[in-house]
């Protein structure tokens, strides 16, 4: 039996691989969030942006490597069933824009000092940390859609797909 | 009990409109993302592992209205979820479960985890509370996921 048709088949193994990927969410949403509201000078404000930016990036990475690396083998568990679905290549999709955000500002998060020096946060970094927190919504939404979605003629309901 | 006896559970809007459940789920996980990482933040630096810069105090009255924001819309959209099929959820073994660990979870942030992270020198007491907290959280998320495997 194969690695994927083990994950698949296994009463406990898929749950417990979905509640990690929901794991390194939780541990990945909050930390992106206080990232981008500190870059708009909403949040945390008390301490200048480099620290906090790269306080939060290894816990960040810590939870985008959790929630891709369980992503990924739920993905390859159920390869043919997710295949055709539609939400699946609209996050697929936005996977590639957020690698674009990344190359297009990564002068913002790699010069993170400079921000401090800045005696008002530049709209560049404002607009990356907008366009960030937009993304990471829509990445959740269409994920969550992937469940909903059922081929057309065929008696399988996907919602149940993703849950059994 | 007896309030459910009285509903119909057709003629609720989660189940007569196709985006309503899944837009609650998204908003569902939204909130706890928001409301759990940064808790975790808190935790991170009651143990003593990150955002040393920072201190527990400032972290949590920096992150408190987000965390509060956060919980608030976790705690708004799980009971509309709940109400989709109450009957389903009474019964299952991993809610009763998650909702033990949300509301133990709940009252020790806002009670032990607040007064640790805002004390002068907690000393080993903060690895204590950061350590309880992660544990109480993650058992939250993994008691909602296998709601629906149990």
């Amino acid at each position: 039996m194969s690695f994927a048709t083990a994950i698949r088949e296994s009463a406990i193994v898929f749950p417990v691989i979905l509640s990690l990927h929901l794991t390194g969410m939780g541990l990945f949403g909050g930390m992106i969030l206080m990232t981008d509201l500190r870059l708009l000078g909403i949040s945390l404000t008390k301490y200048p942006v480099s620290d906090i930016v790269n306080g939060l990036r290894p816990w960040k990475h810590l939870g985008l490597t959790l929630t891709a690396g369980c992503g990924i083998l739920l993905l390859w568990s159920k390869a043919a069933i997710y295949y055709p679905n539609p939400y699946l290549h609209i996050k697929l999709a936005l996977f590639v824009l957020i690698i674009i955000h990344a190359i297009v500002f990564r002068g913002v998060y790699r010069n993170v000092a400079d921000l401090d020096r800045s005696p008002v946060i530049p709209g560049r970094a404002k607009l990356a940390a907008a366009l960030s927190i937009l993304l990471w919504i829509s990445v959740v939404t269409a994920g969550r859609w992937i469940g909903y979605w059922e081929p057309k003629g065929s008696p399988v309901n996907a919602a149940q797909v993703f849950f059994k | 009990m007896a309030l459910f006896l009285a509903y119909d559970l057709a003629n609720n809007p989660l189940n007569t409109n196709e985006w309503a459940f899944p837009v609650c789920e998204v908003l569902h996980i939204l909130g706890f993302a928001i409301g759990i990482g940064t808790i975790t933040m808190v935790d991170l630096r009651l143990l003593g592992i990150g955002l040393k810069k920072e201190s527990a105090a400032d972290l949590w009255k920096g992150t408190f209205p987000w965390t509060l924001g956060g919980l608030a819309l976790a705690l708004i959209t799980g009971p509309l979820i709940f109400s989709s099929d109450p009957n389903l959820y009474l019964h299952n073994a991993s809610f009763k479960f998650k909702i033990t660990m949300l509301v133990a979870a709940i009252l020790f942030n806002y009670t032990i985890h607040r007064w640790v992270a805002l004390k002068q020198s907690p000393g080993g007491l903060a690895v204590l509370a950061g350590l309880i907290s992660l544990v109480l959280w993650a058992s939250v998320i993994f008691g909602g996921i296998f709601i629906a495997f149990v």
